[in-house]
């Protein structure tokens, strides 16, 4: 199945929590010359999810008959600007048996970075969504160890924002 | 903690009901002594754990109740550095992520980054030679971690002929690029430059020679009775657990997952193989044990190795000359977009999520390393096993703490 | 036997205790097993038939810093490692040296201007003695610190001075 097949499954059995779908597009071009009017979009088509329903999403992701992702192969976010309102959830499910691919995206809006884990659906969500949560400060609930893992236990600040702001020094060690 | 007791020893003592008779007829008894749990820590130095990672082991006796991996001990930035330098910059830190299969790393973040590029065409002859190094880089990434994997149990030997082939694979990396270990040298749009005269015909005599050493490395390690009986059935994992867990290529196939996605969903050359019938991909079928036991992983990894030089032949067979590098510019500047590419690393699968905005740096840069998946499962799979059979499970993950840690 | 059988007559021989002592020290320099990232493959391609790091003793690898001379800094460090790489180094007995293998133990590497963890060159924490350029240095160039460090110990002196009247 290509991704409008997954699509329309998904709408037809009326999934929780689905929101969309952004195909790639090309480029409109302008009158300047060497101006795009509209860039398009490239890469891989995906699918808008509620990040508060991801759960149930995937649940049915997971169990559905036609569709049977059996594996969670990344979760992750992305910070796309300082000024930007959202953060970016992105998910990647893979189906061993069916032989493809579901990109999934979720916004979270920055001033609550607060969302369900996904661990009760994916074990392998579990180390992904630590990494995540130390990077960008994202609380998942009802997450069963929720500490640090790349980083040391006290540090402060989440790297991957945009705003980050490098650290001076770390326990007396110059950082420059 | 129970202990195993010899019947002749305890003869006397009153233990008949925790009794199990041995298939040598010989009945074992069980005693339950007083022990208690110890904590122990298993790196960030210490020879079996490949790098720098630390496993809290938690042991009643000889038994692991608990294990829980740190990571972070090399936790060097990569996807900040992703998103702060050029596209074309941040070739050079893919190298390092997964270091012992620089040539895949490479062609994981070219391809995702060629995925944001509908224009972009990329010469045959450089999928050729893309292809050829990956497969040879995937044999030297499977040398170490059969050599290593010899040395974890106590096997000297294995080591030495494994790094013996591996010095040659360098060399041929070294006459086509000039480094040893980190490339840099498939690139967004092909390759960097072509191969050198008679580079080509010396892997052809790598291929044949390999091939005999091969059989050494099958007798010496993975048919011996003592390698066969540390492993075996050790370390199971079931394939509900796999795929639970994400696990991806040979610790999958251990599992006797037939999944590999240089078949199942190809890239580069690899469809045309298939649809040619050129490779096999080697599943665990519980030969010596249990299907997804450490013997099932070190047995894909060695007969994936042949399967690689199948591989690298055919490209041998079918390379004719042209162009290595397509069309792409001094400055990139990606059209905005976004793009998941997975690809097989020897590890398992290498996915590489690019954001772009049309810039000339990236928005984010995601690495999604196999090992850091591939090492979740050891919290799950070590409780119940001996101390030394840890060992043993954390070797057949064939982890790479540049990777898990990135 | 040897080429020496039937060579020398019963002898004495005579020579400086500072001599005699750094030759002892500078032909059984036992590196410690601590591999990091890139570097220590290399660090294992020098320990391998091909390179054979043992041809200037120092190919006993320990893996304990108990008795380990020398720590070869192969790879990043970071400030999480880098807590541990002080206690491993203050765990080594005297006399003990470092090498800082490669560009990140030197300085940070390649990681200097964005990695917020990494520590920009293992003296931060303990002191090196001989450092490795390259990224990774090839094995010709781990041997060759070796022998940096060797010329090292060849000057070193344990003998006490004597006191100065002045």
């Amino acid at each position: 199945m290509n991704f409008e097949g997954i699509h329309d499954r998904l709408r037809v059995i009326r999934v929780p929590g689905l929101l969309g779908a952004d195909l790639p597009r090309p480029p409109i071009p302008g009158e300047k010359h060497g101006k795009d009017k509209d860039p398009g979009r490239s890469g891989d088509p995906f699918v808008l999810v509620d990040p508060q329903r991801i759960v149930e999403f995937l649940h049915v992701c997971r169990d559905e008959d036609r569709l049977r992702f059996e594996v969670l192969v990344d979760l992750t976010a992305t910070d796309p600007k300082a000024e930007d309102p959202n953060l970016w959830i992105g998910m990647n499910l893979l189906s061993i048996e069916r032989r493809q691919r579901l990109a999934i995206k979720a916004l979270l809006p920055k001033s609550e970075l607060r969302m369900p884990s996904s661990t009760s659906i994916y074990r392998a969500a579990q180390w992904h969504e630590r990494e995540c949560a130390e990077m960008f400060g994202i609380t998942f609930i009802g997450h069963p160890d929720p500490r640090h893992i790349l980083l040391p236990d006290d540090w402060v600040g989440f790297p991957l924002r945009k705003d980050y702001v490098f650290p001076k020094e770390y326990h007396g060690i110059s950082c420059e | 903690m129970r202990t195993a007791m010899a019947a002749e020893q305890h003869g006397s003592m009153t233990l008949e009901k925790e009794a199990r008779v041995l298939p040598s007829g010989e009945k074992e008894f069980f005693l339950d002594v007083h022990t208690q749990d110890m904590e122990v820590n298993f790196g960030p130095q210490h020879p079996a754990t490949h790098g720098v990672m630390r496993i809290l082991i938690r042991a009643d006796g000889e038994i692991v109740t608990g294990a829980q991996p740190h990571l972070g001990y090399l936790h060097r930035c990569a996807e900040k550095i992703g998103e702060s330098v050029e596209w074309l910059q941040y070739l050079p830190y893919t190298d390092r992520y997964d270091y012992l299969s620089a040539m895949n790393n490479n062609l994981g973040y070219s391809m995702a980054v060629e995925a944001l590029m509908p224009g972009l065409e990329i010469p045959r002859r450089s999928h050729m030679i893309r292809t050829i190094c990956a497969e040879l880089n995937r044999i030297g990434s499977h040398l170490i971690a059969f050599g290593t994997y010899g040395l974890d149990i106590g096997a000297f030997t294995p080591f030495f002929y494994a790094f013996r082939e591996r010095e040659w694979i360098m060399s041929l990396f070294e006459k086509i690029c000039g480094a040893r270990l980190t490339y840099s040298f498939i690139r967004i749009g092909g390759v960097f430059n072509d191969a050198p005269p008679g580079w080509l015909q010396e892997i052809e005599r790598f291929c044949d020679v390999f091939e005999e050493k091969w059989k050494e490395y099958v007798d010496l390690l993975v048919l011996n009775q003592i390698f066969v009986k540390r492993t075996a059935n050790v370390g199971v994992i079931p394939k509900e657990m796999a795929l639970d867990f994400g696990l991806t290529g040979p610790m999958l196939r251990g599992s006797g997952v037939d999944f590999d996605l240089r078949r199942d969903m190809p890239y580069s050359l690899y469809g045309e193989m298939v649809k040619q019938g050129v490779f096999d991909v080697v599943l665990g079928r519980g030969e010596k044990g249990t299907v997804g036991d450490c013997w099932d992983r070190t047995y894909c990894r060695v007969y994936e190795m042949i399967e690689c030089i199948k591989i690298v032949r055919w490209c041998l067979d079918n390379i004719a000359p042209g162009p290595v590098l397509g069309d792409v510019p001094k400055v990139l500047r990606i059209p905005p977009g976004e793009a998941y590419v997975g690809i097989e690393n020897p590890r398992g699968e290498l996915g590489h999520y690019v954001v772009s905005d049309g810039g000339k740096i990236a928005v984010r840069v995601r690495v999604r390393g196999p090992s850091f998946t591939n090492v979740a499962i050891l919290e799950e799979i070590l409780p119940g096993a001996l101390i030394a059979d840890a060992i043993a499970i954390i070797g057949s993950t064939d982890v790479v703490i540049g990777e898990t840690d990135r | 036997m040897g080429q020496l059988e039937h060579q020398f007559e019963e002898n004495v021989l005579t020579t400086r205790i500072d001599w005699l002592l750094n030759w002892a020290r500078l032909n059984s320099i036992w590196p410690m097993t601590f591999g990091l990232a890139c570097c220590a493959i290399e660090m294992m391609a020098v320990g391998a038939a091909h390179h054979d790091i043992d041809r200037f003793g120092a190919g006993a690898f320990r893996a304990s810093p108990r008795q380990a001379d020398l720590m070869i800094v192969a790879g990043t460090v970071n400030f999480k490692m880098g807590e541990r790489v002080k206690r491993l180094y203050d765990q080594m007995p005297s006399p003990k040296y470092v090498i800082a293998m490669g560009a990140c133990a030197t300085g940070g590497g390649p990681y200097f201007k964005f990695g917020y963890t990494v520590m920009k060159g293992v003296d931060r924490c303990v002191p090196v003695d001989v450092y490795i350029a390259g990224c990774p240095p090839r094995p010709e160039a781990l041997l060759e610190g070796l022998m940096k460090l060797q010329e090292k110990i060849r000057r070193s002196s344990v003998v006490r001075k004597p006191a100065r009247t002045a």
